[in-house]
């Protein structure tokens, strides 16, 4: 990193008051932000059903989460997240990527219509009401695939996929067309592969807000079949109305592990994938 | 190919045939178009139809052409006013609370000479962004939470700093403080993204004359990061001062009827006169919603002209 280079060797620096006073706001900041995690995963333990300043539970259990696995009423909004998620983020993917492309050709007759076509929808929206008056014409009121049409695609993910195709060389696909690669050709065979990295940043904002979303299913959805976790773990911890019959744990400790089950899946790739999310954030924020 | 054509140095053909016959050339691009196309339409353009019933009573029984009497009745309404200037102060607020943060976080992390611990740090200050906001409310809610399970409460009870619980959630006093302060806790982090790659671009000859003119720590700071931070400062307002009416979510997970006057904003107040009363009318709720989106557009419109302004490109 070029912003390192005031620490270049040859000009070594002492390690003054600064640094000790910065190495202490690094380690507030970083409590700060972890201790309510942790403080959730060590409750989500813990078989005493009290919660006060400790960082470990007192005796630890795992019932919390055996009632979790075990109470069938969960598992379908469970599995509705996943299949929304997954679904939601392929939809999101292929129209960023199709719209994207189309966008970043130069010489496309009635490209700015198609961009201004775009970008109107993020200047001006109908609004909640005929929104969900549309969806209910469309039969997706009361159906968890509201969550898939509704995040299938974002325009400005679109705009930044556009960013990305923009600085491919263009001698490639000039080159491709010479070897008589049609549109779709060139978009399959040399646009996709070479953007795996902004696939991947781009799927994940898709998959992340698709998963996060709650007030959606708030707004479109009263089938208890068809809400996702999200909206029953809010159900759950705000509301208490449980979907467990039997209780072997204090109530406080399972809501702590239904927190915990749903945060797992990001949370346990998180530190994998977070250059993606960042890159996906950088390219916005430089270019878009 | 057409045998005339020029073409550039690199061998791009220089366009000059008729514009029919360069739509049929390009027609795979449309095709591929024809989906984002369909999509856009019916998510977004169609829904745009549905303004009109703002002009209309909208009952589950009729629909009735009323003029602009819901424009009167919501003008004449005082929970409407509310929603509106709590939804600017809320946003505003934590707006400026937020980027003040990560602005701050930023340069702490800028001036750390070890690259593990800045790595370490912002995977950590990150996380929180990635938690629905669902969840955040469920975990604060828990934590503040007046009963025996309460952490926060039971903490500060255990220290002898308070005798009774403070019911933070409910007490309009309170409730926009704890929601500053959640919100700090989960987008400080993130907001300090676009800042990094900022401080990144700076160019070390700045912090080498600054030494040699004998700066301290706190002078190069002040001197030369935060002037080169000035500009993204502005865009980061900029760009989010267009989007202060879409505060829903956040609030929406937050709040409850015991704190409506401090936190009610305009998307929860449409929410609650459509979903939560018997009779909902489709038709003033709609008209809400045309109101909000009408201050929106203008607030794009005029941040994209500021934004111009300062960095030379809109925010579109």
């Amino acid at each position: 990193m070029a912003k390192n280079k005031e620490f270049a060797p040859g000009r070594k620096r002492k390690t003054g008051v600064f640094d000790v006073i910065n190495y202490i706001v690094f380690i507030v900041i970083g409590l700060i932000i972890l201790i309510p995690i942790w403080k959730v995963l060590s409750d989500s333990f813990n078989a005493v059903g009290v919660y006060k300043f400790q960082l470990f539970p007192n005796k630890f259990t795992l019932d919390g989460y055996k009632v979790i696995m075990t109470t069938q009423k969960l598992y379908r909004p469970f599995v509705n997240s996943v299949v929304t998620t997954v679904l939601g983020t392929l939809l999101g993917l292929v129209m960023s990527t199709l719209g994207g492309y189309v966008l970043a050709q130069e010489n496309l007759p009635g490209r700015t219509a198609i961009a201004y076509f775009l970008l109107f929808t993020m200047i001006f929206s109908g609004g909640m009401i005929p929104e969900y008056l549309v969806m209910k014409k469309l039969h997706l009121v009361n159906s968890m695939w509201i969550l898939v049409v509704k995040h299938g695609m974002n325009v400005y993910n679109l705009v930044l996929m556009r960013n990305f195709f923009e600085g491919i060389p263009g001698s490639l696909f000039e080159a491709a067309k010479i070897d008589g690669c049609s549109p779709m050709g060139i978009f399959f065979k040399i646009v996709l592969p070479l953007s795996k990295a902004a696939l991947a940043s781009i799927g994940l904002m898709y998959a992340v807000t698709v998963w996060n979303d709650y007030s959606t299913v708030q707004i479109y959805i009263t089938n208890r079949d068809q809400v996702n976790f999200q909206y029953i773990l809010r159900v759950m911890v705000m509301d208490g109305d449980t979907p467990v019959t039997q209780y072997s744990v204090s109530q406080t400790t399972l809501y702590y592990a239904a927190i915990i089950c749903a945060i797992l899946p990001f949370m346990a790739l998180y530190p994998f994938l977070q250059k993606y999310f960042v890159k996906g954030v950088n390219a916005g924020a430089v270019k878009g | 190919m057409a045998k005339k054509q020029k073409t550039t140095s690199s061998g791009q053909v220089i366009n000059k045939k008729p514009l029919k016959m360069r739509i049929w050339n390009n027609r795979g691009f449309y095709i591929m178009f024809l989906p984002v196309l369909i999509y856009v339409i019916i998510v977004y353009y169609w829904p745009m139809l549905g303004i009109r019933y703002s002009f209309y009573d909208y009952t589950l029984k009729k629909i009735q052409y009323v003029g602009l009497k819901h424009f009167q009745k919501m003008f004449a309404e005082k929970d409407f006013w509310k929603a509106f200037a709590n939804t600017l102060f809320l946003s505003v607020t934590k707006l400026l609370l937020t980027t003040a943060a990560s602005v701050i976080v930023s340069v702490f992390i800028n001036e750390m000479a070890n690259l593990f611990a800045k790595k370490v740090l912002q995977t950590v200050i990150y996380l929180p962004h990635f938690m629905s906001w669902t969840v955040t409310a469920a975990v604060f809610t828990l934590f503040l939470s007046t009963s025996s399970t309460g952490f926060v409460n039971e903490t500060l009870k255990s220290w002898g700093w308070i005798s009774e619980s403070i019911d933070f959630m409910h007490e309009p006093g309170l409730w926009r403080g704890v929601y500053y302060i959640v919100n700090l806790w989960k987008e400080t982090g993130w907001g300090t993204v676009i800042f990094l790659a900022t401080l990144a671009g700076i160019n070390p000859e700045l912090y080498e004359a600054a030494d040699m003119d004998g700066a301290t720590r706190l002078q190069r700071i002040w001197y030369v990061t935060v002037p080169e931070l000035a500009n993204t400062i502005i865009i980061v307002l900029i760009l989010n001062l267009a989007k202060v009416l879409n505060l829903f979510e956040s609030v929406f997970v937050m709040y409850n009827n015991r704190v409506f006057d401090v936190s009610d904003v305009l998307s929860t107040y449409i929410y609650r006169e459509t979903f939560m009363t018997a009779i909902p009318n489709y038709g003033y709720t709609t008209a809400v919603g045309l109101f909000k989106s009408l201050v929106g557009c203008i607030l794009v419109i005029v941040c994209n002209r500021a934004s111009k302004k300062v960095r030379g490109r809109g925010i579109l």
